[in-house]
């Protein structure tokens, strides 16, 4: 009887202990925001112990863009570039490239905590993210620009449409992300709602990856590309605002549009081409996607489906529907894993062609498509170190001649979106880029701005995310070097109070805003800046780990990682 | 069925006053179902739904998966339009309007039936094919084959259901067979567990001793002998089970899980159109209903059968 009862409270006890161990670890420095503060203070008492940091590439041969990163005192940073960079600042203002306190990149290793509680300079900073609920961010007050309106900003998602619209509705959030297509009249009927059309600045396309049979044969992605009837997707799938592609980038973004328009839809010469490829009954293969909503693709299973009826009566294309979730799938394309048609979509992050074809098709881009095509990337390269648009257009003629012969994937269409908020929200905005600046909206009279999007974050760390939903949120807390305009796509200043170029654009010098604060109380200098970049570029470095060690944005926008081989 | 034998004796109870001439419990088990009108109803949707499913093709207006963009002049998620009702004549007849893909609800939710009660009944076949074995040995042979099998069964049982067939169609990735084999796997504990507590009751009747007496092998009396005469919970219990299986079928279908595009899938139907729920209210409505009533029949059916078939309630239902 005694054993039995030692037994069940040894039993009991562990129990606890294992209650105990599983409970979510404390949240840093953020609770205690004066205690932080005081320890800031002592530590910027000792200014004379500022070593710069400098991190270089022994040459070019690389194939990246950076030479060198260098801290040259305390508040100004120097990149040396490879070859001239005309679209330089809009990049460093990209969210992907926000800036960290080194001593907290280096504490994490370059991932970790990390991933779910990002120290950046930002208007909000994360107080709290409940994973599959909720991430709430309160008010950063030693903000070095207009601190934000409201004190407490609430992230909350589903990828339920007509459960966003209805929540808006019902008043329990105060803007909302993506309203389907359909509810665009029921909002604009709405007195106590307002709608806020997006820009179309982004593309929706069918991907191939031609490491796969039958892709391999550029006939066959041809075929395809001849056999959708793109118009009919518009038509019927899409909200107003919407356009067919002609081209991969968007008319507004400048050069997006030279070059030969896309094939015209004619699927009895597709037909003709899959048969000359050996496949005149067509094949059997799959259509990847992921069943989330974004501007580019409002209506996800709908356009699917209507793909896959359209490739099986135009070219009989049997395609079978493989729904994934939304980071395995975004993993797997990355990775070129997806050996069928898949289902993606681009959003701006900078007006800037590179943003577009260099992601994609660059020589640092994922395998994503396959093997990559040398006529696309030699155009792309010369383009990109070219200052004007009228001097990069001719090779952007040739890109974009190049991608349709090809055919790495499908251009179908620019998607119009919008947001919609209560009708009380003061500084309501869309963003061309998707990066809603909440610290400029509030409803008078309310402490807490709920906002409420398609997806919930992948992880905070956005050097290493490449999904909008991710983005947004770590744009409210972290900052980069330059900004885009609240609501719009022109570079500001931000950490940097102005960025100067030597006469060939190959040497960019930031000047730091002095008296930035960090949220867990440290001051910004230039080796933060530093060691924000290096943690990207340099693959040797232990703290080039991230969330899945992709850093996708760093490796296509600047050409590739130093030390990549190692 | 016919082939078994019934004991007089069980006839005899249950037909009490009849019992001058000798009547098989089946008859008498029709007899009583027929007197229950709740039964009557189930039985007849189920017979309208048979029908729908076997002349599915050829009394659908659409194929179920044409597009109709084109051909004709119809937009995605049209209001239904009859033409009995006042819809212009001028305009194609759609009943239950038009889905997110410009395909006729109508033809698709007749098509749907098909796939409902192939669902239902193969997955509650392979639950009870499997389950009827395991019981069985479990109840005739005892010990720690018993033991074995049926703490394997309290295992399977814990989990709730669908999300044990969630995990399991996770694993083997979507797709209506790999949701088919998952709710058959998770339903099998059910089966096992009534056969064999009607075998263990069966097992020590005195004509089991006399054919084991006889020198009659075990599998001859498991299988002819005893499984024949512990059948009737199983069939209540398979019939309510056919409702419980085409509703998680629908459910799984509902996650993406189950049925693909573009295949006429009730539950697949309801979750692609789910946004839809306040601006297309006819593209969840009738998928749901649809589900409502085939679930509504198999219930009122196996609710029917086990009144039927259960003894003591012979007196309050004759």
């Amino acid at each position: 009887m005694k054993r039995t009862f030692t037994l069940l409270l040894s039993l009991l006890v562990l129990t606890s202990l294992m209650l105990v161990s599983c409970r979510p670890a404390t949240q840093p420095a953020t609770q205690q925001p004066a205690a932080t503060t005081e320890a800031a203070t002592g530590g910027t008492t000792e200014p004379a112990a500022f070593e710069p940091m400098v991190v270089e590439a022994p040459n070019c041969d690389y194939g990246g863009e950076f030479l060198r990163i260098e801290a040259l005192d305390e508040y100004t940073v120097r990149f040396t570039l490879c070859y001239p960079d005309p679209a330089f600042p809009s990049k460093i203002a990209f969210s992907a490239f926000a800036i960290q306190p080194r001593e907290w990149l280096e504490a994490n290793g370059g991932s970790g905590e990390l991933l779910t509680h990002p120290i950046g300079t930002g208007p909000y900073m994360v107080q709290q993210w409940v994973r599959g609920e909720q991430l709430v961010f309160t008010r950063f007050d030693n903000y070095w620009g207009d601190t934000a309106l409201t004190p407490t900003l609430v992230f909350r998602w589903s990828t339920e449409s007509a459960q966003r619209v209805l929540e808006l509705q019902a008043g329990t959030v105060d803007g909302i992300d993506n309203p389907g297509p359909d509810d665009f009249a029921v909002i604009r009927n709405d007195p106590n709602l307002q709608l806020i059309n997006r820009p179309a600045l982004n593309i929706f396309y069918i991907g191939m990856n031609n490491t796969y049979p039958p892709f391999d044969d550029e006939r066959v992605r041809q075929a395809i590309a001849m056999s959708i009837d793109r118009q009919r997707i518009v038509d019927q799938f899409y909200p107003e605002g919407s356009e067919v592609a002609s081209h991969f980038t968007p008319c507004s973004i400048p050069n997006g549009c030279v070059g030969l328009p896309w094939y015209d839809f004619d699927p009895e010469a597709g037909r003709a081409l899959l048969a000359e490829a050996g496949y005149p009954n067509g094949f059997d293969t799959k259509l990847f996607y992921r069943d989330v909503v974004r501007g580019y693709l409002p209506q996800v299973s709908n356009v699917a489906q209507d793909i896959q009826a359209q490739l099986l009566a135009n070219l009989n294309i049997r395609a079978e529907i493989v729904v994934m979730e939304s980071g395995a799938f975004l993993d797997a394309a990355d990775s070129g894993q997806l050996d069928g048609l898949h289902l993606l979509g681009w959003g701006a992050d900078f007006p800037d062609q590179t943003n577009f074809l260099d992601f994609h098709f660059g020589a640092g881009s994922s395998a994503q498509f396959g093997e990559k095509f040398p006529d696309i990337i030699e155009n792309l390269q010369a383009a990109a170190r070219l200052a004007s648009d009228a001097e990069r257009a001719p090779y952007y003629e040739a890109a974009n001649n190049a991608i349709r012969q090809h055919v790495p994937m499908i251009p179908v269409a620019h998607g119009g979106s919008a947001v919609a908020f209560k009708a009380t929200v003061q500084g309501a905005h869309s963003s061309p880029l998707g990066n809603e600046n909440f610290s400029v909206m509030q409803i008078p009279g309310q402490d807490v701005f709920v906002w409420m999007q398609n997806a919930e974050p992948i992880s905070l760390f956005c050097a290493d995310e490449t999904d909008g939903e991710s983005l947004r949120a770590c744009e409210q807390v972290a900052e980069s070097l330059l900004a885009f305009e609240v609501g719009g796509t022109a570079v500001k200043p931000s950490l940097a109070e102005r960025c100067e170029a030597n006469q060939d654009l190959t040497v960019w010098t930031c000047y730091l805003r002095q008296g930035v604060q960090f949220h867990d109380g440290s001051m910004l200098d230039a080796n933060d800046v530093v060691a924000s970049y290096v943690l990207q570029w340099d693959a040797a470095s232990p703290l080039h780990v991230g969330n899945t060690g992709a850093f996708t944005y760093f490796s296509s926008l600047f050409g590739g990682f130093l030390n990549a081989d190692q | 069925m016919s082939k078994e034998t019934t004991p007089n004796k069980v006839a005899k109870l249950d037909a009490e006053g009849l019992s001058l001439k000798s009547v098989s419990l089946w008859q008498i088990t029709w007899r009583r179902l027929f007197k229950r009108k709740s039964a009557l109803v189930g039985l007849f949707i189920l017979g309208v739904l048979v029908f729908v499913a076997l002349t599915a093709q050829w009394i659908a207006p659409y194929s179920p998966i044409e597009v109709l963009i084109g051909v004709e002049d119809v937009t995605p998620r049209q209001a239904p339009c009859i033409h009995l009702l006042g819809c212009p004549k001028d305009q194609p007849q759609h009943i239950m309007g038009i889905d997110g893909n410009v395909r006729d609800q109508f033809s698709r939710i007749l098509h749907g039936a098909r796939q409902s009660l192939i669902i239902g009944f193969s997955t509650v076949t392979f639950a009870i094919v499997i389950g009827t074995v395991l019981g069985a040995l479990g109840g005739y042979l005892g010990g720690w084959v018993d033991n074995v099998i049926m703490r394997i069964m309290d295992v399977v049982l814990a989990f709730p259901s669908l999300l044990l067939a969630i995990a399991i169609v996770t694993v083997l990735g979507p797709g209506l067979v790999n949701a088919l084999l998952a709710i058959g796997i998770v339903s099998i504990p059910a089966y096992a567990r009534v056969v064999r507590a009607s075998v263990l009751s069966v097992r020590e009747m005195d004509y089991v001793s006399a054919a084991k007496a006889m020198g009659g092998n075990t599998f001859h009396i498991l299988f002819k002998r005893i499984l024949p005469n512990a059948l009737t919970p199983l069939i209540v219990q398979g019939t309510l089970g056919i409702a419980t299986a085409i509703l998680d079928a629908a459910a799984l279908s509902f996650l993406g899980l189950g049925a693909q595009p573009p295949l006429a899938e009730w539950g697949s139907m309801l979750g692609a159109e789910r946004n839809q729920v306040f601006t297309a209210p006819h593209l969840v409505f009738y998928p749901g209903l649809a589900i409502m009533l085939t679930v509504l029949a198999f219930n009122l059916l196996g609710d029917g059968l086990r009144d039927a078939l259960d003894p003591r309630l012979g007196h309050v239902a004759g």
